[in-house]
């Protein structure tokens, strides 16, 4: 299967995937797949699931959303956050979890940026038992 | 005549005190090294987005989007940015004298304050001034979630229409000798649409979509760089604090050393009287 370059930009560091066969992203409208040679665009990303196949192998990946850039050269994820399937600390990940449940019955905080936290502790928890 | 126990033991402790000066000025410059090397990584992400937005702004309605509404000032937001340390000459100081005479010229009562560190907490919180949300004890463990929680809160007090102009104010980390206090307007956004050629390139889902997602994220990103440059400063001023504190312990050191040593002289010298005098009297 060809293959394309796949880059990872954070706030915090760059870090170089090397070439790889398949990546799929969380759209705001939905998950979709990009696979080597496809047309040159920008894609907004929500908190969501970001799988990698390299090698035949596949890597999965939490965000809390950003916006990949597809050019002829590579691909670009330019995302505010990201943690490997592995990497993920799942005590914190339950406790922020339930500190925004809790939040929820409270009426004094902002329900929008609360649900944000909750949908990101939620996406953390699926994608460590990947 | 000065105890020579006295200031043996001042010596001792002015000694100790300065290595605790030195080991903090340290410290200070390796923190400081970190911040700055934060700044590096940031800016290739900074450039890119800055870079799609402004590449994206033309093409779309400015009326849709919020946290680009101008709208006409009532109330206004002072996001302050300070440490939750001192020991690190005026820093504090500075910023705070600049957001309170600023925040005065407005009117207390039309400003709602969010306070970064300690040291603009317990300023506002002792004057009474509206605070709505603080930020302290990050500073050690400082990462980009405390920017987007930051950010975030500041955000959505602009979009629930509370206020109608968010103001930072923060210390710029021009270089280790200067740190500059700066006030500039984050909220709303303005974006000078320049320099955009069009590309051929599909927009998924569509272009205001994009802008409306990307937005708060560099506003985020905005807050972050806002943070290391506050942080970056501090260390900068503590170091310098420090380095100034260490060198006012060597010349009291000296000091005292000679006082000392003029004093075990004079014991001497007394002494030395005493025999002879004592041996002059046996002799007659």
């Amino acid at each position: 299967m060809s293959s394309f370059h796949l880059e990872i930009v954070t706030p915090t560091k760059i870090s170089d995937e090397g070439q790889v066969e398949y990546v799929r992203c969380p759209g705001l409208d939905g998950s979709f797949g990009v696979l080597s040679n496809h047309r040159e665009s920008i894609f907004a990303l929500d908190v969501g699931e970001i799988k990698v196949t390299q090698n035949g192998k596949d890597h999965y990946l939490a965000t809390s959303g950003g916006f990949a850039e597809v050019t002829k050269e590579k691909v670009e994820l330019l995302l505010e956050t990201y943690e490997r399937s592995d990497e993920i600390d799942t005590v914190r990940a339950e406790e922020a979890l339930k500190r925004a449940q809790e939040k929820q019955e409270a009426k004094d905080i902002d329900p929008a940026r609360n649900d944000v936290s909750l949908l990101r502790a939620l996406n953390r928890l699926k994608v460590s038992k990947r | 005549m000065a105890n020579l126990k006295d200031i043996r033991d001042r010596i001792k402790s002015v000694t100790s005190i300065q290595k605790v000066t030195k080991a903090m000025k340290m410290v200070a410059a390796a923190k400081m090294r970190r911040a700055q090397k934060h700044m590096e990584e940031a800016r290739p992400y900074e450039n890119r987005l800055s870079g799609v937005i402004n590449q994206l702004l033309p093409d779309v309605d400015r009326d849709l989007l919020e946290l680009l509404d101008i709208r006409e000032v009532n109330r206004v937001g002072y996001v302050v940015v300070t440490s939750d340390r001192g020991m690190a000459g005026s820093f504090n100081n500075n910023i705070l004298k600049r957001a309170q005479s600023e925040i005065d010229a407005i009117g207390k009562d039309h400003v709602d304050v969010f306070c970064i560190g300690k040291k603009a907490r317990d300023h506002f919180k002792r004057r009474e001034y509206t605070v709505i949300e603080n930020h302290t004890d990050f500073w050690n463990e400082l990462s980009y979630n405390h920017a987007i929680n930051i950010g975030e809160g500041v955000i959505s007090h602009f979009t629930n229409q509370n206020v109608d102009e968010i103001h930072v104010v923060y210390n710029e980390f021009i270089n280790v000798a200067r740190q500059q206090v700066q006030s500039e307007l984050l909220l709303p956004l303005t974006f000078d649409d320049e320099n955009s050629r069009p590309v051929d390139r599909l927009y998924e889902p569509n272009k205001v979509d994009i802008i409306k997602s990307l937005i708060p994220r560099h506003l985020n990103i905005q807050m972050w760089k806002y943070l290391l440059e506050s942080y970056a400063s501090e260390q900068a001023a503590r170091m310098l604090a420090m380095e100034n504190a260490t060198e006012n312990a060597q010349d009291m050191i000296k000091e005292l050393t000679l006082e000392f040593n003029k004093a075990r002289q004079a014991a001497i010298t007394t002494e030395m009287l005493e025999i002879v005098s004592g041996a002059e009297a046996l002799r007659s």
